[in-house]
């Protein structure tokens, strides 16, 4: 058994991870709460109601806009800063997906996680599977998946953010132009919506689904136990052992 | 305190076109250049062939039934229950624009200087201080009567009773406006329908359940894996001591 730890996220990893995860439940939080028309409020009129007596109308817009502009910035100072070392590789590994393998691992594992391996196995014998996982690389192909659209989400929410700000500061857009101010609302919460939904998923798996616990400790201490990465990411696993025995 | 009514009456027979009221009102609100709160039409002299030209003071209706209002995202346009008065947040307002084409007057307008839609609001600052509206107090003629419909003893209620006072409604979007106008008016016919402009539509009508439709279901999927880590706490595949062995790994 091999119970030593390997590295899994380096401090600058760790922490745009919990800047990102902080930022968002604020913008959500206040986002929500700029939407007050009942025909369009998810939650219904007492929860902007609720943030208007607490911080004021504009209160909650002015902080919206504070935390949206500090989220964009440092993301911005991070990428460049960061660009060889954590960003290219990041997107590089994500936006890899091996079509075959992956769709196989993206069956199985949602079966196993709702139903079980015993169900998963029994659906898999028909098709000729085993009720083995494919073996996965550094991430695997949920959370390339998840990562895919989160970046989108993030880019999405961003142009578009950046786009209703010129409704009223940064010399507003003319109203010939205005229907751009408008549709960039309903992408916004579009994007801000689908991004929430994969994000129910991320915080299940890593702060709920069991199995995935040591991922959830990475995300502090940076490292995650030898054993976890061989079971669940197998191919990085190797990858690390072969750099590690060649030096 | 009672609910408030606020309305305005005005008499077109007496308006003059003097612009006063337009005037006294971009000082009293500090209204850019090129833009205006209030109005005066003039009745279409070629139509109204025969009869004298009549003129139709106006500016925000103060709807009842605001369609401005229903076209706001973010409820900084809102009918200020205490006056009746339909309001304008301004640090809520985002400038989108969505009212101005919701209204069937035209009476509102994103102000250049501010970034925020704009429009009258029977001069709240002035009211605060126990004045009239400006283009009220302006008036030479006093065409235009401000006042508490829900108050019997106030010049508005009683001229309500005194004429036939009309409003200036569209056929199609009916918004219950807050000024009347007694007798003979100028055109009836320069509103236009309300127009919620299409990516309010698309919102309301498709993109708003599709996401309700997509957390859903992601909130399903997440209380189906929660449902079975607590059913099978103990869920592990069977063979996978074996296959890790086979793996040859330490």
């Amino acid at each position: 058994m091999n119970n030593s730890l390997i590295l899994r996220h380096t401090k600058s990893g760790i922490f745009i991870h919990w800047f990102n995860a902080a930022s968002w439940f604020l913008l959500l939080f206040t986002g929500l709460g700029l939407i007050q028309n009942p025909d369009l409020q998810p939650l219904g009129s007492w929860y902007p109601n609720a943030l208007r007596a607490v911080l004021g109308g504009g209160g909650l817009l002015i902080i919206h806009l504070a935390v949206a502009t500090t989220w964009l910035l440092v993301w911005l100072v991070f990428i460049i800063a960061n660009w060889s070392s954590h960003v290219q590789p990041f997107l590089a590994q994500v936006f890899t997906l091996k079509p075959a393998r992956d769709t196989e691992w993206m069956i199985k594992k949602n079966l196993q996680m709702t139903l079980g391996y015993k169900a998963m196995a029994m659906f898999m014998k028909p098709l000729g599977l085993g009720p083995k996982l494919p073996e996965q690389e550094y991430y695997n192909a949920g959370q390339k998946v998840a990562a895919q659209l989160m970046i989108l989400g993030a880019l999405v929410l961003a142009v578009t953010g950046i786009i209703m700000l010129r409704g009223k500061y940064f010399m507003a857009i003319p109203m010939a132009d205005i229907a751009w101010v408008q549709w960039a609302i309903v992408v916004h919460y579009i994007a801000a919506g689908v991004t929430f939904g994969i994000l129910l998923v991320h915080i299940f798996m890593a702060a709920i689904a069991k199995e995935e616990r040591p991922a959830f400790w990475s995300m502090f201490s940076g490292q995650v136990p030898a054993e976890y990465a061989e079971h669940h990411h197998k191919l990085w696993y190797d990858e690390v052992m072969t750099n590690t025995s060649n030096k | 305190m009672p609910k408030q009514k606020l309305a305005m009456v005005i008499d077109s027979t007496n308006c003059l076109d003097c612009k006063g009221c337009m005037a006294a009102c971009k000082v009293a609100n500090n209204v850019p250049d090129g833009e205006w709160r209030n109005w005066i039409k003039g009745s279409d002299p070629q139509r109204r062939a025969g009869k004298p030209v009549v003129f139709q003071p106006g500016n925000c209706m103060q709807c009842d039934k605001p369609t401005c209002v229903t076209a706001c995202p973010t409820g900084a346009t809102y009918k200020n229950e205490a006056d009746g008065t339909v309001v304008i947040n301004r640090t809520l307002c985002i400038g989108c624009g969505q009212c101005l084409a919701a209204c069937p007057y035209g009476a509102r307008f994103k102000n250049k200087d501010l970034g925020v839609a704009d429009k009258c609001d029977f001069c709240a600052e002035r009211r605060a201080l126990g004045l009239e509206p400006a283009c009220v107090s302006t008036c030479p003629t006093k065409s235009r009567k401000f006042g508490d419909l829900n108050d019997p003893s106030s010049e508005v209620a009683k001229l309500m009773k005194s004429g036939k006072p009309v409003q200036i409604a569209n056929e199609k979007t009916k918004t219950d406006p807050n000024i009347y106008y007694l007798g003979e008016t100028g055109p009836a016919d320069w509103t236009v329908a309300a127009k919620m402009p299409d990516a309010f539509d698309f919102w309301r009508g498709l993109a708003d359940p599709v996401v309700k439709v997509v957390v859903g279901l992601s909130g399903l999927g997440v209380l189906a894996m929660l449902g079975k880590q607590l059913i099978m706490p103990k869920d592990a595949p069977p063979e996978e001591h074996k296959d890790r062995k086979e793996a040859g790994h330490e």
